[in-house]
């Protein structure tokens, strides 16, 4: 793999040790993956283990081994980066079932890697969407560790970027290169698989969580293909709500970095554009109602209505999910025996204080809380769970219907309700009740 | 005795040898496998309740989110990973775990190995020459 004066000179170790680290990882993913050289990249998202996964236990320690060679002798990053969400919220990190002795570890092992980072420059952004902050620009090369998000600068910008993970993003961001593989050349990123939703289908009357069932749908069927959906209307490409919902699950189930949607996504203006040389010899997958019902079933493990928990926000609850809630909540209380935990984003937070929903939903007795990872933190509780979100399902049950934390899956407006009433109605057009 | 050609992720490990797991399906290394146990413990997967640990796992890619590579790594510290990753495709995420924790793998055959290795098999994996040996289960088991 060529690599140029400045990048041989990173892994000389010219530049210390960490730098030289990187570089020496980078390498490795290039020559693994059969790179000619290196891209330079303009932006990175980053996922820290010290201060999302679990930083707490054995794996709390492990986690800190593993980037400890990175980021020796390293005082700043070569690119703009933004940082994932914290493992937990620790204001709140009770009421989701942490003892005494692990917020105590959290606080020292998250709360000093945070410093650290931050004060390499690092955006404090915690937020699984870093996108709000800062958007991507089409061809524009970046280095993103976040599932969604990898898809979303993909698919929505028509920014180039592969499925890095924590390691390789925070050598991405040290050195300022990843390998050219992948994403960064055009010729991989055609569609390998038509999707077709049949008109039995009224998108345009969807629930949020139905875009999370027929996401599911979809990457069964297509598993690690790149599909191209012919008939979305265009009007979900104008909704980055549901966008979001859509998104999320296809990323985790299928492992994708790219999707295209004909008349939405920048590189698939036509299906034979987003097709190209592939469009002679693709399949093609057909949704319809009764793959919707299924995918419902999947995500829901939960056999009786009592709600314990219900948990939004993965990823973050956006502004319309907010406005969603407030329309139900309305004077309502919360159920006594239901924790309602919301979870968003610092720039929502503030926005929706503004607009008096926080006073509203303290005052219905939520528990309103950002920067923190709930499909990670939610794994905790004991219960059963409601969620509009099937990425936050898998995670809390496995889609396993024997596991201590049973799981109802719908729309927010279903949740709200389970809130509300500390039990499940349901109510969806294809949901479960 | 099959000798199979593929590209090795590291040229820099010793041969290693052991048996074949074979995953049909796409494997998450992150919630899909339990790195307490190292069981497979994904819902509805073919793989479920195998275990990985010590095994030369033959799957097709794989799958999951940004954090795969956390997941395989604590496996790996947790002295529950396999000995050799093999793959008809390869995954970002599944070589940075490889890297990570020095596991040798190898990819990209010019047959499915999904269909030539079958689970018991006597593997032998040579990072260096990037190719793998296949000893069937059952001929070792006549000539003992």
């Amino acid at each position: 793999m060529y690599l140029n004066k400045y990048q041989q000179q990173i892994l000389e170790g010219k530049y210390g040790r960490g730098p030289q680290k990187a570089m020496e990882i980078l390498r490795a993913m290039g020559e693994a993956r059969g790179a000619e050289k290196m891209v330079e990249i303009s932006y990175a998202h980053l996922m820290l283990p010290d201060v999302m996964f679990f930083p707490y236990g054995r794996q709390g320690k492990w986690g800190q081994e593993l980037i400890r060679d990175l980021i020796q002798d390293i005082d700043h990053l070569s690119v703009p980066a933004t940082i994932e969400p914290k493992f937990v919220d620790l204001n709140i990190a009770k009421q989701l079932e942490f003892s005494e002795d692990e917020i105590k570890e959290m606080n020292q092992i998250m709360e000093s890697a945070v410093r650290f980072y931050e004060k390499l420059g690092v955006i404090p952004t915690y937020s699984a969407l870093p996108f709000f902050v800062y958007p991507g620009k089409l061809n524009q090369h970046v280095s993103i560790a976040e599932s969604i998000s990898i898809l979303w600068y993909n698919t929505i910008f028509g920014s180039c970027c592969e499925r890095d993970d924590g390691v390789i993003s925070l050598s991405a961001a040290i050195t300022g290169f990843v390998p050219e593989v992948g994403m960064h050349l055009s010729q991989n990123r055609y569609a390998q698989v038509i999707v077709r939703i049949k008109d039995e289908l009224e998108v345009n009357n969807f629930a949020d969580s139905d875009f999370d069932a027929l996401s599911l749908a979809i990457s069964r069927r297509t598993k690690e293909k790149i599909p191209v959906i012919s008939n979305l209307p265009l009007s979900v490409g104008q909704s980055y709500t549901k966008l979001k919902h859509l998104l999320a699950t296809i990323a985790v189930e299928s492992g994708l970095p790219l999707l295209h949607m004909v008349g939405i996504t920048p590189e698939a203006p036509t299906l034979e554009t987003a097709l190209g040389p592939n469009h002679h010899k693709v399949e093609e997958v057909l949704i319809g109602e009764q793959e919707i019902r299924e995918a419902y079933n999947i995500a829901c493990t939960a056999k009786e209505n009592h709600i314990d928990y219900v948990l939004l926000g993965c990823p973050h609850v956006t502004m319309k999910e907010f406005m969603e809630i407030i329309k139900i909540i309305d004077e309502k209380k919360v159920h006594p025996n239901v924790k309602f935990v919301i979870s968003t984003t610092k720039l929502f937070r503030d926005t929706a204080s503004d607009m008096g929903y926080l006073d509203i939903l303290k005052k219905a007795g939520a528990i309103i809380t950002d920067s923190m990872c709930i499909a990670f933190a939610g794994t905790k509780v004991k219960g059963t769970i409601a969620t509009n979100s099937i990425k936050g399902a898998f995670f809390y049950s496995g889609f396993d219907q024997g596991k201590v934390s049973p799981v109802w899956f719908g729309s927010t407006k279903e949740c709200t309700h389970a809130a509300i009433e500390g039990r499940w109605i349901g109510g969806g057009k294809y949901g479960c009740s | 005795m099959d000798v199979l050609k593929g590209k090795s992720v590291s040229k820099k490990h010793p041969i290693v040898e052991g048996k074949a797991l074979v995953i049909k399906d796409l494997i998450a290394f992150w919630a899909g496998i339990d790195w307490e146990s190292g069981d497979i413990v994904e819902v509805a997967h073919s793989g479920r309740g195998q275990n990985v640990t010590g095994k030369i796992l033959v799957f097709p890619a794989g799958k999951g989110g940004a954090g795969e590579t956390f997941g395989y790594y604590y496996l790996y510290r947790n002295n529950k990973a396999p000995l050799a990753l093999l793959c008809n495709t390869v995954q970002a995420t599944t070589v940075a775990g490889a890297i990570i924790c020095n596991t040798p793998m190898i990819y990209g055959f010019k047959k499915d190995i999904l269909k030539v290795i079958k689970t018991g098999d006597r593997i032998r994996v040579n990072s260096q020459k990037g190719e793998i040996e296949i000893f069937k289960e059952n001929l070792i088991y006549r000539k003992e």
